[in-house]
């Protein structure tokens, strides 16, 4: 792709003339207008709830904000409801992320390894991915009900006769599983592409030096599809960080506080509380937490030459 | 090319340039966006028409909690539209997203929405001087008067739901006015009534003498003594606002309270309450009591809201449970017959049962004939006729809050099976709970989601075993001091 800018002027050997603000190129001006609609959609509201952080935000006729300085950024921390609402992000962070990964990766394998029927198994595992989080979480509400709950009466039958979602452990449990129910057939579609993209040339060399499954999937397969298993991990962890739907729609947060992650801390803060202010500052944080994840992944694609 | 046309000729129309219609555009693009920036524009209006004619043609915008009488109403709007020649849109919504949509619509100064169901604790405290004060209407000549008048509803009602802050306006007519009572299956009550007798040594009926400590009793009687049902009481004990008013009837029957002068905080209303006496040793016992009894309840309780309880209970699960008495409806669809209500039992202060009723209001961000047509659907949506087709209802139900309704011949009828109103199996339960001295309100502040939340909060921390009664009092006193202290900014 060519320079964004043309008509440089390398002025700084010629002493006297000031140097001049490159203008746009061809492909520039080209882009312009949706880099313009882009800023508009972006970073004006990035201001707004920058200025919205100083700010007591008053609703009633028509928005006003008045000045608070630092008071909603001391807040933050020195909230300690709020520290526990992050370890708890981190916790489900890892869990999910972690299990889809694994997972994600083991039911690729599996289908690569499948000879027959892959496309039908393919188009069925995919099936959670296409339902909304939202819907995944009223279904999780239901089937986890201890009235009329199908799981619920199936743990019945096997012994278990708690409530999944009236205990601090297994309500965290059963909210990551139903995440982790959602998005791992999105990393095996992703680990899977890596898969069919592994030379086979290189996999027969490995069969006829005798090298087993295990040793062929160490040290040639998954070396193969690090870097798509990477992008899969920067897509999960953008969308972990922001893991609100399935807890808000059957957990609400508790009990006890034991579901309620950074996000559902957030929408409490805004649209419960209207408390606009701190809410810009809690989702200030989110947003800083979320682009140094994704920085340092993109940094990992980078040095594996695929952020290019 | 041709030769110029004589002088005289008419010219031909000039073809569109291209700036002519970029300029067109631009136009209509403003003239669209300021369409969409801008209020909406104010009602029709004929003045020779009769009162209820006089705004014919206009369209109001109702946004509502998805409650009983609104779903009613939703179902038959045609008498409204007959007589007033008024289309009403009704927008139904859950309670939270209905409290966001009047917060933005307040703060885009749209005045999107006429006629607001204003729950007193999430909408009406908080936006009060956004809601016109309905006195001017009820006394304004050219408009048709309040049947009844403001003296008709019953008066704990009227400053719950409809007023705030003790200056007397009227900000909203109650609507609908959901109460918990005691609900237990008579059935099973009636068939081991000597049993238990014997065996507790007290009449176990439920009556205006009955005991949170024998309501205890009992249920611990049906946990071990039958199988008829798998636990004796369950509760609406999840981590949510129900949470807080299961509890709320315990604390107030114990002599505990939110904060000092609880009953006018909760009646009238007020933008500072001061200190918070969740502390006090009689709402630290009534925690401990409530923590006692959720120990022998379903387990299921902790996962309940009350919809989740009232289905438990419907099921055949529960022997009883305290919830809204609008559920008597369900309950007897469900179980014909079997159900019977009382007054939620005492506790060493009272008996207290929440009221979580709500009215409806007009928005004062609106043009003033448009506050008008909407004080018309406010007025016939409360009115003694609507509230009794309401009740006979077959896709909504409610209840009324007219005291002159509940004395029409064919309501007081129904308070009995077989009853063609379910609703009003449990009128008389829910009468006693409205006087002044058994009503259990919640404080009516402005910061109260947030107070909420703490509280329920803290009550989940202490059904999990993380906290004891006293230290999940003192932190959610804590908490409350520390919201109320920041003041509500709105």
């Amino acid at each position: 792709m060519g320079s964004l800018t043309t008509g440089l002027r390398r002025d700084g050997r010629s002493s006297g003339r000031r140097s001049r603000i490159p203008l746009p190129g061809f492909a520039g001006r080209m882009m312009a207008p949706g880099l313009l609609v882009l800023a508009g959609v972006s970073l004006l509201p990035f201001a707004a709830v920058v200025i919205m952080s100083f700010s007591r935000v008053h609703l009633l006729g028509g928005l006003r904000l008045e000045g608070a300085g630092a008071d909603n950024w001391t807040r933050l921390f020195t909230d300690p409801d709020m520290a526990w609402a992050w370890a708890r992000t981190a916790g489900y962070f890892l869990l999910t992320v972690g299990g889809e990964m694994v997972l994600g990766t083991l039911l690729a394998i599996c289908l690569w390894r499948l000879r027959h029927g892959r496309n039908a198994a393919l188009s069925l595992l995919l099936l959670p991915m296409f339902v909304a989080p939202v819907i995944v979480g009223l279904l999780g509400r239901f089937l986890t009900d201890s009235t009329f709950g199908l799981y619920s009466w199936l743990l019945g039958q096997a012994g278990y006769h708690g409530d999944l979602m009236g205990d601090k452990t297994t309500a965290f449990l059963s909210v990551t599983l139903m995440d982790i129910w959602e998005w791992t057939p999105l990393v095996t579609l992703i680990a899977l592409a890596g898969l069919t993209s592994v030379p086979s040339s290189v996999l027969e060399a490995a069969s006829l030096d005798g090298a087993g499954m295990p040793r062929t999937l160490r040290h040639i397969v998954l070396p193969a599809i690090a870097p798509v298993l990477l992008v899969a991990l920067l897509i999960r962890s953008m969308d972990a960080l922001r893991y609100f739907d399935i807890i808000w729609n059957t957990t609400g947060g508790g009990p006890a506080d034991a579901t309620k992650t950074a996000s559902v801390r957030l929408y409490e803060t805004a649209f419960r509380f209207f408390d606009f202010g701190y809410a810009a500052v809690t989702g200030l944080l989110m947003l800083a937490v979320t682009t140094v994840v994704a920085r340092y992944f993109v940094r990992l694609l980078d040095r594996k030459g695929l952020a290019r | 090319m041709g030769s110029p046309p004589p002088s005289s000729a008419p010219r031909p129309a000039p073809p569109l340039s291209r700036r002519s219609v970029l300029r067109g555009a631009a136009g209509a693009g403003a003239m669209g966006l300021l369409a969409a920036c801008g209020g909406r524009s104010d009602a029709a209006f004929h003045a020779d028409a009769g009162p209820w004619r006089r705004y014919a043609g206009t369209t109001v915008n109702f946004i509502s909690e998805n409650t009983a009488p609104t779903a009613a109403i939703a179902a038959d709007l045609t008498p409204f539209t007959e007589l007033t020649g008024i289309r009403v849109n009704i927008v139904t919504l859950e309670l939270s997203a209905l409290a966001q949509k009047v917060a933005l619509d307040l703060a885009s100064g749209n005045g999107e929405y006429d006629v607001v169901y204003a729950d007193p604790y999430q909408v009406l405290a908080p936006y009060a001087p956004a809601f016109a004060d309905l006195r001017e209407f009820a006394e304004d000549p050219g408009l048709p008067r309040l049947p009844g008048g403001f003296g008709d509803f019953i008066p704990t009602h009227l400053d719950a739901a409809g007023r705030f802050g003790g200056d007397g306006k009227v900000l909203a007519l109650p609507y609908d006015c959901p109460t918990m009572v005691w609900q237990y299956r008579a059935d099973l009550f009636e068939r081991y009534r000597d049993r238990m007798a014997d065996d507790l040594g007290f009449d176990p009926m439920p009556s205006d003498d009955t005991t949170w400590e024998q309501y205890y009793a009992i249920a611990e009687w049906f946990n071990d003594k039958t199988d008829a049902v798998r636990y004796g009481t369950g509760h609406q004990a999840k981590q949510h606002d129900a949470l807080m008013c299961d509890f709320s009837n315990l604390l107030w029957s114990y002599g505990g309270d939110y904060f000092d002068g609880g009953r006018r905080v909760g009646r009238v209303g007020t933008l500072d309450p001061g200190d918070c006496r969740l502390d006090s040793d009689a709402a630290i016992e009534g925690a401990a009591f409530y923590q006692r009894l959720l120990r022998i309840a379903d387990p299921g309780s902790r996962t309940w809201d009350w919809d989740g309880l009232g289905a438990a209970f419907r099921a055949g699960r529960i022997a009883m449970c305290p919830n809204w008495h609008e559920y008597a409806a369900s309950n007897e669809a469900a179980m014909p017959g079997k159900v019977g209500y009382a007054r939620l039992p005492k506790g060493p202060a009272r008996s207290a049962g929440m009221y979580g009723g709500t009215g409806i209001a007009v928005s004062d961000v609106i043009p003033e004939r448009r506050r008008q047509a909407a004080w018309l659907f406010v007025n016939w949506a409360t009115a003694p006729r609507t509230q009794l087709a309401n009740l006979a209802s077959e896709v909504g139900g409610g209840t009324p809050t007219r005291t002159s309704v509940y004395g029409l011949p064919r309501v007081t009828e129904a308070q009995h099976r077989p009853s063609k109103m379910a609703n009003m199996l449990s009128a008389t339960a829910v009468k006693e709970t409205w006087r002044s001295d058994t009503i259990g309100l919640r404080p009516k502040i402005p910061m109260w989601a947030e107070c909420d939340t703490a509280v329920y909060t803290q009550l989940s921390g202490m059904l999990a075993g993380d906290a004891s009664p006293e230290s999940a009092m003192r932190a959610a006193t804590s908490r409350i001091d520390r919201i109320v202290a920041r003041g509500w900014v709105n």
